[in-house]
């Protein structure tokens, strides 16, 4: 991990493979237990495909989707259309949140004037603003935006404060011990500090604003996932109803596995 | 060379006011490894911190080769109780910051790094991040750390206190073969008074709160001193009579009768 090897660690990390590789395939089998199962209920009960479409014809249909699309528009448009207005948000918000929540954990003062609304707004669910959203910005791209920009921003903000407010004193003494400026102190040894912090704060943003994006589009969209959920839904292509649920679903997984991926390079130094 | 003396009483807690400090002076010469003992509350920390420069007296003042502090500086390098290392730091970045952040090109540190990070036997550990060390070598780092800057005087606030017996005995010796090497000048903080005994030229006893000094005993010893030392009767008759200032701090004052758990007890004189 640390470029140098150290011998003393290596033995450890095969160990830690081998047991990586034995729980994901647990969890694998899992999967295609999950797959057999539901083979297995829709053809011996017979389901109706409107109720709980088979495997099979689960198949056929993205088969269908990936050929010709859904409204119009070729599967990956909508795909990225609904990644490109998530993503939009979550990166301006956490542009955004990092400096002003490190501000706030740095000065009382600041934490202060921002705290009330900040805190105010963390424990209303996102979505609730949705119809506002519509009211003042429309059914375009700019309200969906915007929800997710604030809703990431929100949970940036707070989680990078309290990384700012969680540094060691230990740290700080010895940063201005070894003569640093306050400029140095803050950038070289607080910053890295609260990154753990911000790192939470980024993955919860992550998850929040992808559960967003789905959520506006369902209430207000002509593209997207979740716009092909609830139109598929309205017109009974109840295959495609659960096939945008399993995309959703993927995407998500994957997000997820990408910030943390991203994390543990970043915050490798943090003892495991 | 290093003249450090004196300073103050604490900030108001509610109203009342704790003197931590009362009137304390000290002076250090250079390559002078001074111990500073107390019971404990007795301010010996807060000294320390005054002496760095991470808290202010509130009357009195500090002077390092006669200018006064006026604040925290890499002149008067602290090596912390708790290893404060940055732990996203390797050992060689950890011990190159301050030169790093002052400007000095690694043409000038990377060679000072490693001649440090070589005293304190670290040797092959220059990449390691701190969470693959264990704790007496955490601490060997804050010692390469500290020393990397030439400091006009080491401050150490009770670094070896966390670790196993063994590796502590192993870090006193470490610290007087590097006193051997580089002559710095220390002022280390202890309430293991053998500790104290086996490492100082001098040992400042304190008083408890509020500390002021009680007394100073010489420790005649020629450096460097292996474990050995600690077996003499003259090593025995040091600490003792360090134990026995200290006791009778302890014990409130002469007159009071104190049985501890079936120790050595001193009758106070």
């Amino acid at each position: 991990m640390s470029g140098a090897g150290s011998g003393r660690w290596e033995l450890g990390d095969v160990r830690a493979k081998a047991a990586n590789y034995k729980y994901a395939a647990i969890s694998a089998l899992t999967v295609v237990a999950l797959l057999v199962l539901w083979a297995i209920v829709t053809s011996v009960f017979s389901i109706s495909h409107l109720v709980l479409p088979s495997p099979r014809v689960m198949l056929e249909e993205i088969t269908n989707l990936l050929r010709i699309g859904y409204s119009g528009k070729a599967l990956h448009v909508h795909v990225i259309a609904s990644l490109l207005r998530s993503l939009t948000g979550l990166i301006a918000g956490i542009v955004l949140a990092v400096p002003v929540g490190l501000l706030m954990g740095y000065s009382r003062t600041f934490n202060a004037v921002l705290l009330p609304i900040f805190g105010f707004f963390r424990p209303i669910p996102p979505i609730a603003f949705i119809p506002l959203m519509i009211l003042w910005f429309g059914i375009g791209e700019l309200g969906k935006v915007l929800l997710i920009f604030a809703a990431s921003f929100n949970y940036t903000v707070l989680n990078s404060a309290a990384g700012m407010r969680s540094v060691p004193e230990q740290l700080i003494r010895a940063g201005i011990n070894l003569g640093l400026t306050r400029r140095q102190l803050f950038l070289s040894v607080m910053l890295p500090a609260a990154m753990p912090h911000i790192f939470t704060g980024i993955k919860i943003s992550t998850a929040v604003s992808w559960a967003i994006v789905v959520a506006a589009e369902l209430i207000a969209g002509q593209e997207g996932l979740g716009f092909i959920i609830m139109d598929a839904g309205t017109f009974f292509r109840i295959a495609d109803v659960f096939l945008g649920i399993i995309i959703v679903g993927a995407i998500g997984v994957s997000l997820e596995i990408m910030i943390s991926s991203l994390e543990r390079r970043v915050l490798h130094w943090q003892a495991k | 060379m290093t003249e450090v003396s004196k300073a103050f009483g604490s900030p108001a807690r509610g109203n009342r006011e704790i003197v931590a400090l009362d009137r304390v002076s000290l002076a250090m010469s250079d390559q002078e490894i001074v111990c500073l003992v107390g019971p404990s509350g007795c301010g010996k920390t807060t000294l320390l911190n005054i002496i760095a420069g991470f808290e202010f007296p509130s009357a009195g003042r500090v002077t390092v080769d006669g200018a006064e502090v006026r604040g925290a500086g890499p002149d008067r390098m602290v090596v912390f109780q708790s290893p404060a290392l940055f732990p996203w730091m390797t050992v060689v970045e950890n011990v190159t910051f301050g030169l790093r952040k002052r400007g000095v090109g690694p043409s000038q540190y990377l060679p000072e790094a490693a001649r440090y990070v070589h005293a304190v036997g670290l040797d092959g550990f220059g990449d390691h991040y701190p969470y693959q060390l264990s704790g007496g070598m955490k601490q060997r780092v804050q010692i390469a750390r500290a020393l990397v800057n030439r400091p006009e005087v080491l401050l150490m606030d009770e670094p070896f206190v966390a670790l196993d017996f063994q590796t502590r005995v192993s870090m006193q010796e470490l610290l007087l073969r590097i006193w051997y090497e580089f002559h710095p000048t220390i002022l280390f903080i202890t309430h293991d008074v053998e500790e104290a005994v086996f490492l100082a030229d001098r040992v400042y006893v304190m008083t408890k709160r509020p500390g002021r000094i009680k007394e100073e005993v010489f420790v005649a010893f020629p450096k460097p001193r292996t474990v050995d030392v600690v077996t003499t009767s003259e090593f025995v008759a040091i600490k003792d009579r360090v134990l026995h200032l200290i006791r009778e701090e302890m014990l409130g004052g002469p007159g009071i009768e104190v049985v501890d758990a079936g120790e050595q007890r001193h009758e106070p004189a």
